[in-house]
């Protein structure tokens, strides 16, 4: 029981030197969580220094354009544009809203983007994070 | 337990034994491996979903407007017109459905002479044919003109300045391809044969007094010792270490020194060739004039070696021509076939020059002349 209402309540803290297993197990975690959460913010702090450098930039704007000019010369576009056209006569020409597209498309997009483009995109991305991460 | 306000840190560090310092280091060092490569990898993995993201939903919108706006199916219209204009993909043929080389082995009757001709030739065979087009008067021009020359000799000076205007190089491969076909001195497959001469022109002609490159420069090796001398009254003659060729330039080019001149022509015709009148002659011009223009007469009336002997019966025009660079040396060894000192004077003006082309045909066993037409026809017309 008691060992029940301690797993419930891992924030606690313990004062005594005496620490049964689940004890350090809780601490563990508590460790764990502890250390997350400092380090979540340091690392959020550093994704949105990032974002903000990479839009600054005009790196993103750039990999944007770099990305649709490289998917539309693979084919994929049309791909989509045909895949977008079942979704049409399926649903109906007249009825048809963006958020019916967008939750047909995307997914199929995502996994349709061929390995090249992909490959090429994140070597990019990687270039700029090593130049530029603190 | 729950009243306590107890700092974790301290609680930890007490629970785990571990130091300040330590735990403080190692909560600093916690950015440093944040930038470590797995999450570095899962940044850019995110940065890449939203960019994808990011194009799919521009290609959405853009979906949603065509349909919105009518025009998303327009590219689809009734079937019979699509069959109409399919893509034909049938050996032999393109894809329209035509026979690619149909009119490859066809053969035309030309209405001028009768003869059966190549379809791909027929057109420019009409233009020679019928004497109609850009080309087949400058050819025919061209015929007539060389078989004139054909029986006199190839400094031919006139035809020279007319073709002058169009083409640097017209005269030079006239004279040089004299005895070649002429058909391709037009087509468009002359241009081909003739840089290909470039360096032949020279060596080729070799018996010819002149010879022209509009290569920068001769290879000296190939001349004769009559040659070398005509060429190195007229042009600059220094060789360059790289190409081991003659400068074809003016005596005067000031790309080489005199110094460079005279090197060469010791080089080239032995130790008897003296001193170029280049670096007095720029000096004073004008005490030369008579002097040199006396010499210079005096010169006219000599004949010297063979290999002038073709220019002896050149028109005079032509041949004064020649004098129009020759300055007049200090030490005297001219040789001029030139039989007609009357008639430089006029033609002097003209061709300053052009001589250069023309005047190899000179020997001389010394330095070179100095390129002054104007001064060089005042003196002839003080002397005449």
């Amino acid at each position: 029981m008691a060992a029940r209402r301690r797993n419930h309540r891992p924030k606690r803290c313990f004062l005594s030197e005496a620490t049964p297993p689940i004890l350090v197990k809780t601490e563990t975690s508590a460790f764990n969580f502890l250390w997350k959460s400092k380090t979540m913010s340091k690392e959020s702090r550093m994704r949105a220094t990032i974002n903000q450098k990479l839009t600054e930039m005009g790196e993103r704007e750039r990999l944007k354009e770099i990305l649709r000019a490289r998917l539309t010369e693979c084919g994929w576009k049309d791909q989509m544009k045909a895949h977008c056209k079942e979704v049409i006569k399926e649903k109906g020409l007249e009825h048809i809203t963006v958020d019916d597209l967008v939750v047909e498309i995307t997914p199929k997009g995502r996994a349709l983007v061929p390995d090249s483009v992909k490959k090429d995109l994140l070597h990019r991305i990687r270039a700029f994070l090593a130049q530029h991460a603190s | 337990m729950t009243g306590m306000k107890i700092d974790l840190d301290q609680v930890l560090i007490h629970i785990f034994k571990i130091s300040i310092t330590d735990f403080q280091m190692k909560m600093e060092d916690m950015p440093l491996s944040g930038l470590d490569n797995t999450r570095l990898e899962a940044l850019a993995h995110d940065i890449y979903s939203e960019l994808v993201e990011d194009a799919c939903l521009g290609l959405c919108f853009e979906v949603h407007r065509a349909v919105k706006q009518g025009y998303f199916f327009l590219d689809e219209t009734d079937q019979e017109s699509m069959k109409e204009f399919e893509i034909v993909d049938q050996p032999g043929v393109d894809i329209f459905g035509q026979v690619y080389n149909q009119w490859k082995n066809k053969e035309c009757e030309c209405p001028n002479c009768k003869r059966l001709i190549a379809a791909s030739r027929f057109a420019p065979h009409l233009e020679k044919c019928l004497g109609m087009g850009r080309n087949s008067s400058r050819i025919a021009n061209r015929r007539l003109a060389s078989s004139n020359n054909m029986s006199k000799s190839e400094s031919d000076q006139e035809d020279n300045d007319d073709l002058n205007d169009n083409d640097w190089s017209y005269g030079a491969e006239k004279k040089a391809k004299k005895r070649k076909s002429e058909k391709s001195q037009n087509s468009p497959r002359r241009s081909k044969s003739l840089k290909h001469k470039n360096g032949e022109l020279g060596s080729s002609v070799g018996a010819e007094s002149y010879k022209y490159n509009y290569n920068t420069g001769i290879s000296y090796e190939t001349l004769g010792p009559d040659e070398v001398r005509s060429l190195l009254t007229t042009q600059c003659g220094v060789i360059s270490e790289h190409t081991k060729k003659m400068c074809t330039r003016s005596q005067r080019c000031p790309q080489h020194t005199d110094e460079q001149r005279r090197a060469v022509r010791v080089f080239l015709l032995g130790p008897s060739a003296p001193a170029l009148p280049d670096a007095d002659a720029v000096v004073e011009t004008d005490s030369f004039d008579i002097p040199e223009g006396q010499t210079l007469m005096s010169r006219l009336q000599w004949e010297d070696s063979p290999d002038i002997s073709p220019t002896d019966s050149a028109s005079s025009k032509a041949s004064t021509n020649h004098s129009d660079s020759r300055k007049p040396k200090k030490k005297k060894k001219p040789s001029l076939g030139l039989n007609s000192g009357g008639g430089g004077s006029g033609s002097l003006a003209g061709g300053g020059s052009s001589s250069s082309q023309s005047n190899i045909s000179i020997s001389t066993k010394k330095k070179r002349p100095k390129l002054s037409a104007p001064s060089l026809s005042s003196i002839y017309d003080d002397l005449n």
